[in-house]
């Protein structure tokens, strides 16, 4: 195995370890009480009172502290150790990467990016590793700071479901962002980052031009961030129903876009970043949440740090505390609550609000519902995107930008087609110490799976079109078309023009069904206070699966997690549903009315209720044994938050800066972007201008 | 419409008055022709999918009778040939589409195609893809390719469900719901849609070996038997290969 080789592996010891870098964090707390001289060994550097500190109970101090580890607190971290602050990152997960480590690394830059010169030249990558020609012709990457930045404020583009995604983007933001795109796309390949060739453009990154490649690494003997490779084993391509500890998600072929070989996702632009960070000194505390800012005064002042809690991840089944796959930089610090001082400021990328119920709730009612996630719930652990971020904003004056906008994103909320485990968004196979939180990987039936079953709500009825339950309005990017909402396609595509919008296309192209508010409607079941509208449910039987070839076996479903129950007769299967599932509150009391009434209408040819026979051939529920598995509403990303200024410095309800305080990737509002492309620029903007600030 | 060729029509319609007749029964049974062989790149409304395959709506080619007569029958270009289509198909098919989408060119008759017809071979039998059509190896060949060029959005098990979540769920390209798709329709059709238009990003990339292995892969997930023989690429005898939902 190539880790053992690797300095910087896992369960190395301290002997093959560079010498650390001088961090210059102090840990004033442990050093002046003269206890865990041992564990204190971990932090490099004398203890260094400040004179601003003086009177504060500090026990850390340090230039800079991220909050949050992953695509904007990772280069953001990068970014200002590099110009010579220290910087300490706190991350509340047990592991670094945030969702940029699931995610499919489709990031999306551009402005005349230096992945965008490359493919415009038909040049190969600097190791030589891409040997297949652009997927692009040249004029569809020959792009400059001017179009992006007018692709990214177009009033005139609306989607598939009428909705505008870069009409309401905040103007100073979006000019910066654009303007340091081509520059943060060189940062990353300046730190192990590899880019595959440009495939389109991913959604809120512009129509006009193609600017999204894919992150890759090359299969090899050995898992080598420096050279580029990872082997089989690591990268969960080894056997189809393992991950590994590197990669959560199991990565995925890139030869048609690199070479034979490639393989591609989250994990090539998370790992390399991190490693990157690690090896040039960035210090890590993992298991620690972010809960304050500390400001001067409540409302006034500059912000001088942060206070931090405990946030333990330990494994559900051995009850053992989880370890980040490398651990050169980590700080162990498992005291309950520590206050870390920040002499140049505070950077909050700690990601954004979907997977906190009660202020998602906000936006859209119905999502209050506990009973769906948000995306990378295993991965990240209950405290995932949880608003932590901006409610510390709120707390110290800050104001907020693009709160609507959590509205007007295709994959904000929608149903998944992954069905059977409530961490329906990603794959995850064993192998990655999280599956055991949620016990099973699922099955993704695809949109066209939905024919193959009815659809019922927590009292077991039907409430929606099964076929079109799943639909989504589809993104605006790049190559455009109809399909995207644009009259035109490709390079005729024209910003801000009327045409784009005007109500005739809109009733042309308009293309989307309301499945998903029907999912969360009230029913019976909706009792006060809450009126939770509750789980829904997918029922077939036997000859569903016999059709399918679904694999109704671990890992893919777990009899005893809650999200898949087996019965041979439908009134044993809603009781089974009824005492296993952890947010079913109420009996599915009319599934085996449901069931009858929908065989009845098999044998009909026709669904008076929802139409099905339009769509899709129905099929009887009626061999033993029967099958439920849960369907999940997931809201993905957020897009309300922290309002920043060109510089990714938080403003406050005044308009003026809050002074040491600077935001960037999810946490940020005003930028209805889906990805990563935010947070990478967000964090080498704030990286740059908070490294310039007086200790 | 040309004003000489209106007149005609006008003519022919005023010579027999059961023209018109069987001018619209030749078109209906067109449409369903059409619906089930040409629509899959031409468009349910004769749109074409540019710069691929060519839209039939307003296309001043459809006038020449015996060159569109030629293309069903010996196929050209990215379009398969039609062997199976008999001279009273042609003729449906070809007045449905001179005549559809405000084309003008006129309805054609039987008699005009089975003159054209004649000259051209008169084909070998038809099999289904239930009758052995691939091989093994060439199926784990292009389960390979699949993994590369189609998984990504057409899901590493064939069923539509993209690998990336952030990616719409497609069509899928096995089992019970991709037969009934493409039930009816031949091989070639399936050959050259593939090499044609796929894969999205970079349609036109894959060799046509490759292609036919993913269709072999595709018909192996299905449940279709292998075969003593790989699947070729030569488009006269895919042709001649039915997809048939049903064994």
């Amino acid at each position: 195995m190539g880790r053992k080789a690797d300095p910087h592996a896992k369960n190395t010891t301290v002997e093959t370890e560079p010498a650390e870098p001088a961090s210059g964090i102090s840990r004033r707390g442990f050093v002046a009480a003269g206890a865990a001289a041992g564990v204190g060994a971990a932090v490099a550097g004398a203890p260094q009172p400040t004179a601003a500190a003086e009177g504060e109970d500090w026990d850390y101090e340090v230039d800079v502290v991220v909050a949050g580890g992953g695509c904007a607190g990772l280069t953001a971290a990068i970014r200002a150790h590099d110009l010579g602050a220290s910087v300490l990152v706190v991350d509340q997960n047990y592991d670094l990467g945030g969702r940029m480590l699931h995610s499919g690394s489709f990031l999306s830059l551009g402005g005349g990016d230096p992945v965008q010169m490359r493919d415009m030249a038909g040049e190969a990558d600097p190791d030589g590793y891409i040997t297949v020609p652009p997927v692009e012709d040249p004029a569809e990457v020959d792009d400059n700071v001017e179009l992006l930045f007018t692709d990214v404020t177009d009033w005139s583009i609306v989607d598939t479901k009428a909705q505008s995604p870069y009409r309401y983007n905040e103007r100073d933001m979006m000019r910066s962002w654009a303007e340091n795109c081509p520059a943060t796309r060189q940062f990353l390949m300046d730190n192990y980052v590899r880019f595959t060739r440009v495939n389109g453009t991913h959604g809120g990154g512009g129509v006009s031009r193609a600017r999204a490649p894919y992150c890759f690494l090359m299969l090899g003997d050995v898992t080598d961030m420096r050279a580029g490779t990872i082997t089989a084993e690591d990268a969960g391509v080894a056997h189809p129903e393992r991950t590994s500890a590197l990669a959560p998600v199991q990565m995925q072929d890139a030869s048609s876009f690199v070479a034979p070989g490639a393989v591609r996702n989250g994990v090539a632009l998370a790992r390399p970043l991190e490693f990157s960070a690690r090896e040039k000194g960035v210090k890590f505390m993992l298991h620690r949440h972010f809960d304050e800012l500390v400001r001067e005064e409540p409302f006034a002042g500059r912000v001088l740090g942060v206070t931090a809690s405990y946030s333990p991840r330990h494994d559900p089944k051995t009850g053992e505390l989880l370890h980040s796959y490398w651990q050169r930089g980590n700080v162990d610090e498992r005291r309950e609550r520590v206050r870390i001082r920040a002499r140049k400021g505070v950077i909050v990328a700690s990601g954004g609000h979907a997977g906190n119920p009660e202020f998602r709730g906000m936006f859209y009612p119905a999502l209050r519902e506990p009973a769906f996630p948000t995306s990378g719930y295993a991965l990240q652990g209950p405290h995932g995107q949880d608003a932590s971020g901006i409610i510390a904003g709120m707390k110290v004056g800050a104001n907020l930008s693009g709160m609507q906008q959590n509205l007007s994103y295709p994959t904000t909320f929608h149903i998944s087609t992954r069905l059977g485990t409530r961490d329906a968004y990603t794959t995850m196979m064993p192998g990655h110490p999280t599956f055991n939180f949620r016990g099973s990987a699922g099955i993704n039936v695809g949109n066209a799976g939905f024919e193959e079953f009815i659809a019922v709500n927590q009292v077991g009825r039907r409430f929606f079109n099964e076929v079109r339950l799943p639909l989504r309005p589809s993104i605006n990017r790049y190559p455009g078309g109809e399909a995207a909402g644009l009259p035109n396609a490709e390079l005729d595509h024209v910003p801000n023009d009327w045409r784009n919008c005007r109500h005739e296309w809109i009733r042309q192209m308009y293309d989307y069904d309301h499945g998903l508010d029907a999912a969360l409607a009230m029913n019976e079941g909706s009792e006060p206070p809450n009126y939770y509208s509750g789980p829904i449910w997918a029922i077939f039987d036997q000859d569903a699966v016999e059709r399918t070839g679904w694999e109704m076996r671990f890992p893919y479903v777990n009899e005893d997690n809650g999200y898949y129950f087996r019965a041979d007769t439908i009134e044993e299967l809603a009781n089974k549903i009824r005492a296993g599932h952890p947010f079913q509150r109420v009996p599915l009391v009319h599934l085996p009315e449901t069931v009858a009434t929908w065989n009845g209408y098999v044998a009909d040819g026709a669904d008076p209720d929802f139409e099905r026979e339009a769509d899709a051939p129905m099929n009887p529920v009626s061999t033993p044994p029967f099958h439920a598995l849960s369907i999940m509403v997931i809201w993905h990303d957020s897009y309300g938050g922290l309002r920043v200024n060109g510089r990714c410095q938080v403003v406050d309800l005044h308009g003026q800066v809050i002074a040491g305080l600077y935001a960037g990737g999810e946490a940020v509002g005003g930028f209805n972007k889906h990805g990563l492309g935010k947070g990478h620029v967000h964090g080498y903007i704030a990286g740059t201008h908070i490294a310039e600030e007086m200790s | 419409m040309t004003l000489r060729r209106a007149g005609i029509l006008c003519l022919a319609l005023a010579a027999n008055p059961s023209a018109g007749a069987d001018e619209a029964e030749l078109a209906a049974s067109g449409a369903m022709l059409f619906e089930r062989n040409c629509s899959v790149c031409h468009g349910d409304a004769g749109g074409g999918q540019a710069p691929v395959f060519p839209a039939l709506a307003g296309n001043d080619v459809l006038a020449d009778l015996p060159l569109i007569v030629g293309n069903m029958h010996l196929g050209v270009g990215y379009m398969p040939p039609f062997p199976e289509l008999s001279a009273e198909e042609i003729a449906a098919l070809a007045t449905y589409i001179r005549t559809s989408w405000g084309n003008a060119a006129g309805a054609v008759t039987v008699a005009e195609v089975s003159l054209l017809l004649e000259g051209l071979d008169a084909g070998a039998p038809t099999r289904t893809i239930w009758d052995g059509v691939y091989g093994s190896a060439q199926a784990a060949r292009g389960r390979l390719a699949y993994d590369g060029q189609c998984a990504l959005c057409h899901g590493r098990r064939l069923n539509g469900a993209a690998e990336d979540p952030d990616m719409q769920s497609g069509p899928p390209l096995a089992r019970v719901k991709f037969l009934r798709e493409w039930d009816g329709r031949s091989l070639a059709v399936l050959f050259d849609y593939t090499r044609a238009a796929m894969p999205l990003a970079n349609p036109g990339s894959l060799s046509d070996g490759q292609s036919a292995d993913i269709v072999a892969y595709m018909l192996s997930v299905s449940g279709a038997p292998p075969g003593p023989e790989d699947m070729g690429t030569d488009r006269e005898a895919l042709a001649r290969i039915t997809i048939a939902a049903e064994e």
